[in-house]
């Protein structure tokens, strides 16, 4: 599957999306300020995301001092991207992925398979309340670094949704862009 | 998966014919079967049946095909939308509103959409459920905010966006305005005033109500309904989403529970101009707290 994801190099398409404030932002937007980390995240109920999320909203003084900003993705709709928002600070901004378009677009969108799906549901999970759509679909955890041009720097990908890079990691990769 | 791959597949959907879907997204025969089968691999399952005179969808190929519809509108709106932001261009969006549902919820979005997509005009249309469905239909509107308890066809998508909860509207004056909250058995020889345009709150109590409430039915919206209260011709129960005049008393109706879900709704499949996708999707993003 990581084949599929859009590879580093490669432009990454402009989208607007709503945030988690009632806004609609947009990719070229944000990056006429600089570079921007874009990352895809499960949800509100991944506390492998949450931990990613948190490590990231405490490196976020320093991203921003590299001049970047910092996308977060979610395919959850309703009342959670807020609640993200909420969780992580206001230093980043949640983006509500609605019915995974720019997920796709990005190739890091799978198809939940049945016996994880059955363990959701056992665990209370109803995605197709929280996704509003019935597609049962998550994004694989991915980051991009976006130049100012749209290009794609670096990518962080893991099909294990346990595995997320260093915000060190992430850092370097700014700093190389200067 | 990923955008081309599923294009391909919706392109084998339309056509049921491999040659003919290829030609129609530009690629080679075998480029496209590669697509189509990388695709069947990462779902686990075929998507075609492959006979030499008969291509058809297989369950899972009939299963995903409304989700990737629903996948690739989203993946088209998200980019047109940005497109749409660096040309202004005349656009309208027509929201309908069902009965008593007050456009205060969704002002906020509404205004979005005309920062984003200046030059956008709003076309609100208040009118009973059955009315808006088939304006809806018939693309007279792009989409409706509407009860949940409405029949609704199954050709409707639909988000729950917010609850609805009555409050009690009587004048400053009136005894119910010295309490901070009121039930059903406050209004026992009150007049409670019903309107089909005012949400159904006031026919729901009168419903439940054992001994009957004394009512009076109207044809009034919200602001005129308001009038007929500040009048003293009775009481009534309104969205606490609506504004309410400051010379009126609002008082929170908590016994029995009336709140109502209203739902988000527009037609699926149907393509969408530009105000109408980003303010779907702006309702669909947002906590409405």
């Amino acid at each position: 599957m990581a084949e599929l994801i859009l590879p580093e190099g490669a432009i990454f398409p402009d989208f607007m999306l709503p945030d988690a404030q009632g806004g609609l932002v947009s990719l070229n937007g944000r990056l006429r300020h600089g570079p921007v980390v874009l990352g895809f995240f499960r949800g509100t109920w991944c506390p492998f995301c949450k931990l990613m999320l948190e490590a990231l909203a405490e490196a976020m003084p320093r991203i921003a001092d590299m001049g970047a900003s910092l996308l977060a993705l979610t395919p959850e709709t309703g009342p959670l991207p807020a609640a993200l928002q909420t969780r992580h600070g206001s230093r980043l901004d949640v983006l509500c992925d609605v019915d995974f378009g720019v997920g796709l677009q990005a190739g890091v969108v799978y198809r939940i398979p049945p016996l994880y799906r059955a363990g959701l549901i056992a665990a209370g999970l109803d995605m197709e309340l929280r996704h509003g759509n019935a597609a049962w679909c998550l994004p694989v955890p991915a980051i991009f670094i976006i130049t100012p041009d749209g290009r794609i720097a670096r990518r962080f990908v893991d099909m294990d949704f346990t595995k997320w890079p260093e915000p060190e990691a992430i850092l370097d990769a700014l700093a190389g862009l200067r | 998966m990923e955008l081309t791959q599923v294009r391909y597949f919706l392109a084998l959907c339309e056509t049921l014919n491999f040659s003919r879907a290829a030609e129609a997204c530009n690629v080679t025969q075998p480029a496209f079967s590669r697509a189509i089968q990388k695709l069947e691999e990462e779902l686990g399952g075929a998507l075609i049946f492959r006979e030499r005179t008969l291509t058809r969808l297989t369950a899972l190929g009939q299963e995903m095909r409304p989700h990737f519809e629903t996948m690739v509108e989203a993946a088209q709106a998200a980019q047109a939308l940005a497109r749409a932001h660096q040309n202004p261009a005349p656009r309208s969006l027509r929201i309908g509103l069902g009965p008593g549902i007050p456009a205060t919820p969704i002002t906020g979005a509404v205004a979005e959409i005309l920062r984003v997509l200046s030059g956008t005009e709003i076309h609100f249309s208040e009118a009973p459920c059955g009315t808006l469905v088939d304006a809806m239909l018939a693309d007279a509107l792009d989409c409706a905010l509407l009860p949940a308890d409405a029949p609704l066809p199954e050709r409707l998508n639909r988000w729950p966006v917010f609850t609805d909860t009555p409050r009690l509207i009587c004048p400053e004056t009136h005894p119910l305005a010295r309490k901070n909250q009121c039930g059903l058995e406050d209004l026992a020889g009150e007049t409670l005033l019903l309107s089909d345009e005012c949400g159904n709150f006031g026919e729901a109590l009168a419903r439940l109500a054992e001994p009957p409430l004394r009512t009076q039915r109207l044809r009034a919206g919200l602001g005129q309904m308001q009038e007929l209260v500040r009048a003293g011709l009775g009481v009534a129960l309104l969205s606490d989403r609506a504004a309410i005049s400051p010379s009126l008393a609002a008082r929170d109706f908590v016994e029995p529970d009336l709140t109502r879900q209203i739902l988000l709704t527009a037609v699926a499949g149907r393509p969408l101009h530009q105000a109408a996708m980003g303010f779907i999707r702006l309702c669909r993003a947002n906590a409405f707290a």
